[in-house]
């Protein structure tokens, strides 16, 4: 086959990977305020779509040193394995989309790499101490890092903000800490940015990868003005579509959280990111997200983790690589079969992608029904106000029942 | 290998910068509270009052504003145009 033509063919299954990358991620920053009420659902995905649009601009230096060290030196990245690769990848961030679980997209890129090496070369391709250091262990240690210090940031937000019962109802003056929202729109707003500095630079970081192997580049140390923007676009696209499922899990599926769980979970998720990419450690977002969450969630008096979610979740952090692993794998015995096997296994690809997303609009998850789930948690912090607010729509919207119900038979 | 080291400074860093933004957010809150507590009473002329209106209000503006800090410095870290 052309080269061209295989290139192209990885070029926008890389920027489709981009897309599930940006909706599947724009829960770690985006599901907590939501779920307060902090930000509308679509104002959350705009901001978010904005800092991942803008962060994707603010360096390439994630791109120029992607390095797959999971894969043995001397294994040629050819571009018909990054291809069968991101099949892989792309499939097993759609199955858990699908599933509403947060998982992180990296390990599923690195997953389908990492299938796709040992299709071609063997079990020896991969470099089994590196997966435990960079994969496995920080799966355990990022939920506990993070999830420790939104237990603790919820407990002393809780505790300095405490007014006694008495004291409330003596002045009419409440806690305050429905503020935290106004917190939350700020921290949220910085775990975006750094989302975006860092994941449309891994599809960057792919597509120069394949470009330079096929000759089309001579070597990887700058980023094609075109694979900037259109990697850049991939995952503003992604984040804007919303991934509601997997919002839904993290704002209320995981734990019931308020404003100033909320403010304490995003500020342990933005700190610990920041403080794991500038001193040598890297986590993975979603893995911190998820921890900072159900730490927040115990951290509140009553607050209760949903410990079945919970696990669902962490299972399918360590199913992630090598599931992802398994269907790379396959694809690239697929793709080993000539241009015509690279053809077909395309072709399955787009059908099993379609064939999820036909699956999804069963049990559509929008931004509307995120919403109804949220009012109702968010009940017990209403003000006086919202509530009559509620009971008056509330009141009108069965009027108008009634009023259609009459019509209806004056009609018959 | 994996750098316990490293992994160690990551855990105190993310842990001590957390707890300490959120404490003083929250007590930024507390004390914006106290201000509306002391109002009723400032608006009458109380002097106390009027004070410990001021002084909390003013308190909490100065822990918003170290807060705002922290942001900064975080938006500082993320993009590498300012730091390499």
């Amino acid at each position: 086959m052309d080269p061209i033509l295989v290139v192209a063919l990885v070029v926008s299954l890389a920027l489709f990977f981009d897309f599930t990358n940006g909706f599947h991620d724009t829960a770690n920053a985006m599901a907590t305020p939501i779920a307060t009420g902090a930000l509308k659902p679509k104002v959350a995905v705009a901001i978010a779509t904005t800092m991942n649009l803008v962060g994707a601009f603010l360096s390439t230096a994630v791109a120029k040193t992607i390095s797959v060290d999971l894969i043995n030196e001397g294994v040629n990245l050819g571009a018909e394995m990054v291809f069968a690769g991101l099949t892989g990848a792309i499939i097993w961030n759609l199955t858990t989309w699908f599933l509403g679980l947060p998982s992180s997209s990296s390990h599923a890129l690195f997953g389908g790499l990492i299938g796709a090496a040992m299709a071609y070369a063997g079990v020896a391709a991969v470099n089994f101490p590196k997966v435990f250091e960079k994969v496995l262990i920080p799966a355990l240690l990022a939920p506990l890092i993070a999830g420790i210090a939104a237990w603790l940031a919820t407990r002393l937000a809780y505790l300095i903000t405490a007014r006694s019962q008495q004291q409330r109802k003596k002045t009419g003056i409440g806690t305050g800490r429905s503020n935290f929202k106004v917190g939350q729109v700020f921290s949220s707003s910085l775990v975006a940015l750094s989302h975006g500095t860092n994941d449309a630079q891994k599809t960057m970081g792919v597509i120069t990868l394949v470009l330079v192997t096929s000759g089309f580049q001579s070597n990887g140390d700058h980023v094609q003005l075109w694979v900037i923007l259109s990697a850049a676009l991939a995952i503003a696209i992604g984040t804007y579509s919303g991934g509601w499922r997997i919002i839904k899990t993290m704002g209320s599926g995981l734990a019931e959280i308020k404003p100033p769980q909320g403010f304490a979970s995003e500020t342990a998720t933005g700190v610990t990111i920041l403080a794991s990419s500038n001193l040598g450690f890297a986590l993975s977002t979603t893995q911190v997200a998820s921890g900072a969450v159900m730490g927040a969630g115990l951290g509140r008096k009553g607050g209760q983790v949903r410990w079945s979610k919970a696990g669902q979740i962490v299972t399918g952090w360590f199913l992630t690589l090598p599931a992802a692993a398994l269907v790379g794998a396959i694809s690239a015995y697929i793709t080993l079969l000539g241009p015509w096997g690279l053809l077909a296994d395309a072709i399955i690809t787009v059908a099993i992608i379609i064939t999820i997303f036909q699956m999804s609009r069963r049990n559509r998850i929008g931004h509307h029904n995120v919403l109804s789930e949220v009012e109702g948690a968010s009940e017990v912090i209403a003000s006086p106000r919202q509530v009559r607010a509620a009971a008056s729509k509330a009141e009108k919207a069965a009027k108008s029942v009634k009023k259609s119900e009459k019509k209806g038979k004056g009609r018959k | 290998m994996i750098n316990w080291g490293n992994f160690l400074l990551v855990a105190l860093a993310s842990i001590g910068f957390t707890v300490v933004v959120v404490s003083l957010f929250s007590l930024a809150m507390r004390l914006l509270t106290n201000a509306r507590h002391a109002l009723p009473a400032a608006r009458k002329g109380k002097i106390s009052a009027v004070r410990s209106e001021a002084l909390n209000r003013v308190t909490s503006y100065l822990l918003f504003l170290i807060c705002a800090f922290a942001l900064v410095y975080g938006i500082y870290l993320i993009v590498p145009y300012f730091h390499i």
